[in-house]
Parts: structure tokens; sequence; C-alpha cells
């Protein structure tokens, strides 16, 4: 009994001391990381909208959604969703930009609220239906989430 | 066994990748660019010697029947530091190691230094050990990236893994139409692997085969010697 205890406690001991220094690295090394990933989001939003400059992206807050991870308004130029939907891979991950003058167009507002955009209408994303549809889905969502919440 | 011969076993007497087969799993994935291989070199040979040091420092507390746990979860919590650091300060290199940096827990080498040599062993000489074995190990992926990433692209290339924009050197030895595209594939790792580990073993028969000839040579002459001596 006393045995099972010793070593109960010594490997209690060694796995406590492990996630302190764990814990301490992860305090030193997270904003840095977080850091990185918001300026290689940056890089990508670039590409979508050239004329912004780096200080025009604002990160808005998501309100109740599954599959919108994160919303950046342009200023002046439009929105950027990124979403993250289930296919055929768990986490497909992609970015929807919406044009401001595209969403003050009647005939784009109609299409995203009368039908929803169909599968084949859009160029083959990854050669497979299973990924395909669920970001048809993402982008009507965005779209949706863009006449509802920000507008 | 002495210092010396301790740290240099690590590079041919018991190369651990091509002499003892050790750590193949990344070895044969990542040696596509010498990049990889540098980057992956370091961030082992940090493991190996930080664990070696700790678990040479628990050995003589540690209760033998929960030793291999306590080995792992020392070495598990070294490897997540050491990942989280390459996130930080080498992203690129994070992505381009992708999963193989967190495996490092996994290889056999770690594991098997340590309850080789660090759990009998004091806190320098296996520091030492550590380092030796780590360097062997980075020595050879070296070689098998390079011959890799030569074959083919052509292009021998190093980038400062801090800043992936910057290029350290960059040779364009072989021209574009007589590359082997093949050698960037699972199909030429192996192929790479097997020579290099046939070269070893063969440069190892031959040091033997003379170490042989050698005592043979001793005996016959002290037993002349013990003829006239009569």
């Amino acid at each position: 009994m006393k045995k099972v205890l010793h070593l109960t406690l010594f490997l209690a001991l060694v796995a406590a001391i492990a996630g302190g220094a764990l814990a301490l690295a992860n305090s030193l090394t997270a904003p840095i990381v977080a850091a990185n990933a918001l300026a290689a989001e940056k890089e990508n939003l670039a590409l979508i909208f050239p004329n912004a400059g780096d200080d025009d992206f604002e990160e808005i807050t998501v309100k109740d959604s599954e599959t919108i991870e994160k919303i950046f308004q342009v200023k002046g130029e439009g929105t950027v969703f990124k979403m993250q939907v289930t296919g055929y891979k768990e986490g497909t991950s992609f970015m929807v930009a919406l044009d401001d003058n595209a969403v003050a167009d009647d005939s784009f507002r109609d299409s995203l609220i009368g039908k929803n955009a169909e599968a084949d209408t859009l160029d083959i994303i990854s050669g497979a239906t299973v990924s395909s549809r669920p970001v048809v889905d993402g982008i009507n969502e965005a779209g949706k989430y863009l006449l509802e919440n920000v507008k | 066994m002495n210092r010396k011969e301790n740290f240099t076993a690590g590079f041919i007497r018991e190369n651990p990748v091509f002499g003892l087969y050790l750590g193949l799993c990344s070895t044969l994935a990542i040696t596509t660019t010498l990049n990889n291989a540098i980057g992956m070199g370091v961030a082992v040979i940090l493991v190996l010697v930080m664990s070696n040091v700790i678990i040479s420092c628990l050995r003589k507390v540690t209760p033998s029947e929960i030793r291999i746990p306590v080995y792992i979860v020392v070495i598990a919590t070294l490897v997540k530091i050491i990942q989280m650091l390459i996130k930080a300060y080498a992203p690129a290199l994070d992505s381009a190691l992708g999963v193989f940096i967190p495996l490092i827990v996994v290889n056999c080498i770690i594991l098997g230094r340590a309850e080789a040599f660090a759990s009998k062993n004091g806190i320098f000489d296996s520091a030492l050990d550590g380092l030796g074995m780590g360097l062997g190990y980075t020595v050879s992926i070296i070689v098998m990236s390079a011959i890799r990433q030569l074959l083919a692209t052509g292009i021998l290339s190093f980038e400062n893994p801090f800043h992936m924009d910057q290029v350290i050197f960059s040779l364009k030895l072989i021209p574009e139409d007589y590359v082997i595209s093949m050698f960037s594939q699972p199909f030429g790792a192996f192929i790479t692997f097997a020579f290099l580990a046939g070269a070893l073993a063969a440069y190892k028969n031959h040091q033997n085969a003379k170490e042989a000839k050698k005592e043979a040579e001793a005996k016959k002459q002290a037993a002349q010697l013990a003829k006239e001596a009569k």
C-alpha cells in the first residue's frame, strides 16, 4: 500500500511540474503565435482587397454562428468572412469576401435571399462534392449574415 | 569507455539512424530539403540533451517501476515547449515540419538514450551523450536531405529559418533537364536511406576486418616471442 502511494505521488509530482513548465512556456509564446497568425491572415486579406492598407481591416465579433469564425470589415471596400465548415474532412477553412458595392445591388441581394447558390454554378472545389456543398452553404450564410447583422 | 569515445559513438560506430535504425519515421519523411533537416536536427539535439540531463538528475529518486512513464512525461514536456518556441519564432519551419515536431516525443533515439544511458550515468556524461547522439542524428539527416534535395531539384539551398525570405545560400548544381524528381518522393527516401545504411555497414565491416587482422598479427608475434623465450 505504501509502495502504491509512493509511486502515485511521485508520478503526480513529475506531471505537476511538467504542467507548470508547459503553462509558463505557453504564456510566453501564445501572444507571439497569435500575432503571427494575425499577420498571416492580414496578408490573405491584402490579397483580396489590395487597395486597403494594413490598418483598414477591423475585426468584429461574431454573433451566434457555428460556421463563421471571424469577420473582418474593410473600410470602404467590403467585408471578409473567415468560414470553418466540415466537409469531407474535418475543418475545411476558407474566406468569403463580399464587396460593399455588390451588396448594395438589389439583384445580388435577391439572389442571396430568394434562392441559394447551387453547387454546380461554382467551380469545383477540391474535385469533390462532399466538400463543395458545405462551402456553398457557407457562402450563403455569410451573405445572409451580412444582410441581417452588419448592414 | 572514456568520454571522447562515448561522445563520438553517435557518428559512426553507433550512428542512431544508419547504424541502429532508430528514429526512421521522421528521417524518411522530412529529409526532402536541407532546411527541414537542419531545423529538425536542432530540435532533436535540444530535446535529447535536456531530457538526458533531467533524467540523469532524477535517476536516483525515480522508482524503477514507473521509470518509463516518468521519461515519457519529461520528454513530452520538452518537445511541447520546443514546439511552442518554433511556432512562435520560426513559423515557416513549423508549417514545413508539421506533425513531425510533436512526433519527436516518440522518436526512439530519445527514449532509447534515456533508458540505456542517462538512467545509469552522471549528469555531465549524459549531456555529452545526448549531444553526441543528437549530432549523429543531425549529420545523418543532413547528408540524406542534401542528396535528396540535390537530385530532386538540382538546387542546394538554405534559408534563415527565422526569416524565410532571407536566403543564406543557394547553389544550382544540376541543370533542370537532368533532375530526378522521384527523390523528393517516399520512394527516393527509401533508396537514399538504403544506400547510406549500406555504405556505413560496409565501412564498419572494413574497419572490423582491419582490426581483426591486427589482432591476429599481434597474437602471432606474441606466440613467436614465447617460443623464442623457451
